[in-house]
């Protein structure tokens, strides 16, 4: 008869006869723990708990969130600073994720140091090898998600180090980033597997890992084997698992509530953001220093399959039935170490980052842009502001033709806001904006080069290729346009020099228009003459367009085309006068 | 298990005692979760998402005269994360210095209501209009939702706003 004594009431009683739930209920409480209750195995309750924990707010995080590179980081940081409860179920899986962590290594340790895995519980151990490689596998696709400085920057060197791994390592690299850099779609297929991959993955293995675990039964002491003692998991066990678990929440809700997750500004890949990984990954990255160039293999590669090679045939090479720590010196000195080791090289790196004046001056200011960005209150993203208006009718054009910023216009505006400045494709109608709008040409000049406006894909490009006398001429211009503007007699076609070199047609034309007139990207009729666009610089930039300050979607270099390729697209734009 | 073990056994109010805790601290961490998703989830839902802001139609002197003309205006819905700027159709009419803004989404289920040679008319089911907006006939409940408009130099600005469907009387939706 089960031990467990339910009230058997008349609920009860129907569900036993048909569900067979007192047979289940009673399986689950009544396993039988020699030697009695410990505080020492709570630890896999709790990471029962974490989990479920961590599957309850990722489901309704989830309700908010987008994985999309333009919206994740305005949707995470809506959750994080408008949605009530959202700062706080954030929290919880913020540092949910760490509690795992933490408590994964107090349970593989606690196995380990009691000799738990002896005694036909290979396969028990084994699994929760891989379930370890899971929990390590979540914590790297989760950081990714909030777009903010921080995940880009770390994912982009855990990426790089897995890019490093001989043979397989670039084509790997390739694969989890869906391409050559992180992109939009990087953050699609790290979502679907921190979202769906890996808790289908974790929940079956731990179901796994929980009916092996009962299938060989608790170990046990290890001090005696002559504790003859046996105690049901319920009620004491329980209650110990319980109140651990009450302790982990409890701390858990305070760290979300007094030290709010963490959400720094939203990634800027052309920013010289210091990267630097969780806490968890700090051991491996302190090793890295120590590693450098073909060695650095050791602590990204060797290391780790070292650690999980040794945690996989554990309990196939160490076959002794002695379980006591204190006889096992060899197994017991090296989790001493291993821990010891890398609580050290976390101390370390923590402690170099700080005596090194130029990281620690960097890192502050990362972490003062980061606190300012939590307390500013929330912005909501501006989406479609860019939808044209409903163009005016008359045609005519009052304006003399020809003149210099109706150039720069017909060579970079009108390609979103229409050869009549009506309003195009992309950009709103620019006619009437002075009485329509009450804008002053300083602010269009303003806007033009795009001052305090964050970019999204949305938003209209920062002219920054234009000067600044150039942007308020243009700006004056525009706001004298009362009329659709008449269509400029022949399209600006700078390329009366000869055919564009095919190098030209096939790496720049697509933005920069099939001769040069400009399209998403800016005109390059007489690009020569501009300051630092000389034929030298421009040859440079080729390679290096970074260096120039040129920013995406201008690719930071072509390494498709030969140096010849180079030299003639630079010698046919220097011959690409404007007209 | 084998023979020469003992299980240890506790009273059973000793049982009941430690499985009612077991109990209270289960039921607290739900509470508190529970409660904490449940304003997470409804957060959004109570709060009004049209943003309410004057928006401008055209110059006057772009609308036709007597013609009903269909206009686009931009409107913005805070949605979220995001201020949503999206098209919504606008029926003008003028008459000299006079001037109607009617929403094209029909008063019965939201359709786009069309303009025919005398009036207007929902093509979805039918209902139909007089060219000054009154009702005629078919499912309608009312008739055309008139929004307040104003000009702003020679600027026609519309308020655009959401109505209850399938009411007699025009009630703004909040």
């Amino acid at each position: 008869m089960s031990v467990t004594t339910p009230r058997r009431n008349k609920i009860y009683v129907w569900l036993d006869e048909r569900a067979g739930i007192g047979r289940l209920i009673g399986g689950a409480l009544d396993e039988p723990i020699r030697g009695g209750a410990r505080w020492a195995y709570v630890f896999g309750s709790a990471l029962v708990f974490l989990f479920s924990l961590q599957v309850v707010t990722g489901i309704f995080l989830a309700m908010y969130y987008v994985p999309s590179s333009d919206h994740a980081h305005a949707s995470v940081a809506y959750i994080q600073k408008a949605v009530s409860g959202g700062a706080l179920l954030r929290g919880l899986h913020y540092y949910g994720a760490s509690a795992m962590i933490m408590i994964i290594v107090a349970h593989i340790s606690q196995t380990f140091l009691y000799g738990a895995y002896k005694g036909k519980r290979e396969l028990v151990w084994i699994v929760g090898g891989a379930l370890l490689l899971i929990v390590l596998g979540f914590a790297f696709t989760g950081y990714l998600l909030p777009w903010d400085q921080d995940a880009y920057f770390g994912t982009k060197v855990g990426t790089s180090i897995a890019g490093e791994i001989p043979l397989v390592g670039p084509l790997q690299q390739r694969i989890m980033l869906g391409g050559s850099e992180i992109t939009s779609l990087t953050l699609s297929r790290f979502f679907m597997v921190h979202v769906f991959l890996l808790p289908l993955s974790l929940a079956i293995l731990v179901v796994v890992h929980i009916y092996l675990f009962r299938k060989a039964g608790p170990a046990g002491p290890f001090h005696s084997k002559a504790d003859h003692r046996v105690e049901r998991f319920y009620p004491r066990q329980l209650l110990k698992d319980f109140v651990f678990v009450l302790v982990v929440f409890i701390v858990l809700i305070a760290l979300a509530h007094f030290i709010p997750a963490r959400l720094g500004p939203q990634a800027d890949p052309t920013s010289d953001f210091l990267a630097r990984p969780a806490w968890y990954f700090l051991p491996l990255f302190e090793l890295l220093k120590y590693f450098p160039g073909k060695l650095s293999l050791i602590p990204t590669v060797v290391l780790p399959a070292v650690l999980f090679g040794v945690i996989f045939l554990l309990p196939f090479f160490d076959r002794r039935g002695e379980r006591h720590p204190l006889r096992r010196p060899v197994a017991s000195a090296a989790l001493v170490f291993t821990l010891t080791g890398a609580i050290g090289l976390i101390v370390l790196s923590k402690y170099q980052d700080r005596a090194n004046p130029e990281y620690s001056a960097k890192l502050k200011q990362q972490d003062e842009e980061a606190i300012a960005f939590m307390k500013s209150p929330f912005q909501p993203q501006e989406i479609g502001r860019s939808i044209p208006t409903a163009p005016p009718t008359v045609v005519s054009n009052p304006l003399e033709a020809g003149s210099t910023p109706q150039k720069i216009f017909f060579a970079n505006c009108a390609n979103c806001h229409g050869t009549s400045a009506e309003g195009g494709t992309l950009g709103p109608s620019l006619v009437n904006l002075e009485r329509r709008r009450k804008l002053t040409a300083d602010f269009l000049a303003n806007w033009i080069a795009g001052h305090g406006r964050e970019p999204s894909a949305d938003s209209m490009p920062r002219f920054r290729q234009l000067t600044e006398g150039e942007r308020e001429e243009l700006a004056e211009w525009l706001l004298k346009v009362d009329k659709p503007l008449a269509q400029p007699e022949t399209n600006p076609q700078p390329g009366r020099d000869g055919e564009a070199p095919a190098a030209f047609v096939a790496s720049c034309a697509f933005c920069h228009g099939d001769r040069g007139e400009g399209n998403i990207g800016p005109s390059l009729a007489g690009i020569t003459s501009k300051p630092n666009r000389g034929p030298e610089e421009l040859l440079r930039m080729l390679s290096n367009s970074r260096a120039f300050g040129l920013k995406d979607p201008m690719p930071e270099s072509f390494p498709d085309l030969s140096d010849k390729d180079k030299q003639a697209i630079v010698e046919w734009l220097s011959r690409l006068k404007s007209q | 298990m084998t023979t020469e073990m003992t299980d240890e056994e506790l009273s059973p109010d000793r049982r009941r005692f430690l499985g009612a805790l077991i109990g209270l601290i289960s039921s607290g961490i739900t509470t508190v979760l529970g409660v904490t998703i449940g304003r997470y989830t409804i957060a959004p839902a109570l709060s009004n998402t049209n943003v309410g802001e004057w928006t401008d139609v055209g110059l006057l002197e772009e609308i036709p005269e007597g013609k009903p003309v269909k206009r686009n205006v931009v409107v913005s819905q805070d949605s979220g994360w995001g201020r949503f700027n999206s098209q919504r159709l606008v029926w003008v009419i003028r008459k000299g210095e006079q001037v109607t803004v009617f929403s094209a989404a029909c008063p019965h289920l939201g359709c786009t209501i069309n303009e025919t040679s005398n009036g207007f008319i929902c093509p979805c089911h039918g209902s139909a209009w007089s060219a000054d907006g009154e009702r005629l006939g078919g499912p309608t409940p009312r008739g055309m939702d008139m929004l307040d408009h104003r000009v702003e130099g020679d600027l026609l600005k519309v308020k655009y706003q959401y109505f209850k469907q399938g009411v007699a009387e025009k009630e703004e939706a909040g």
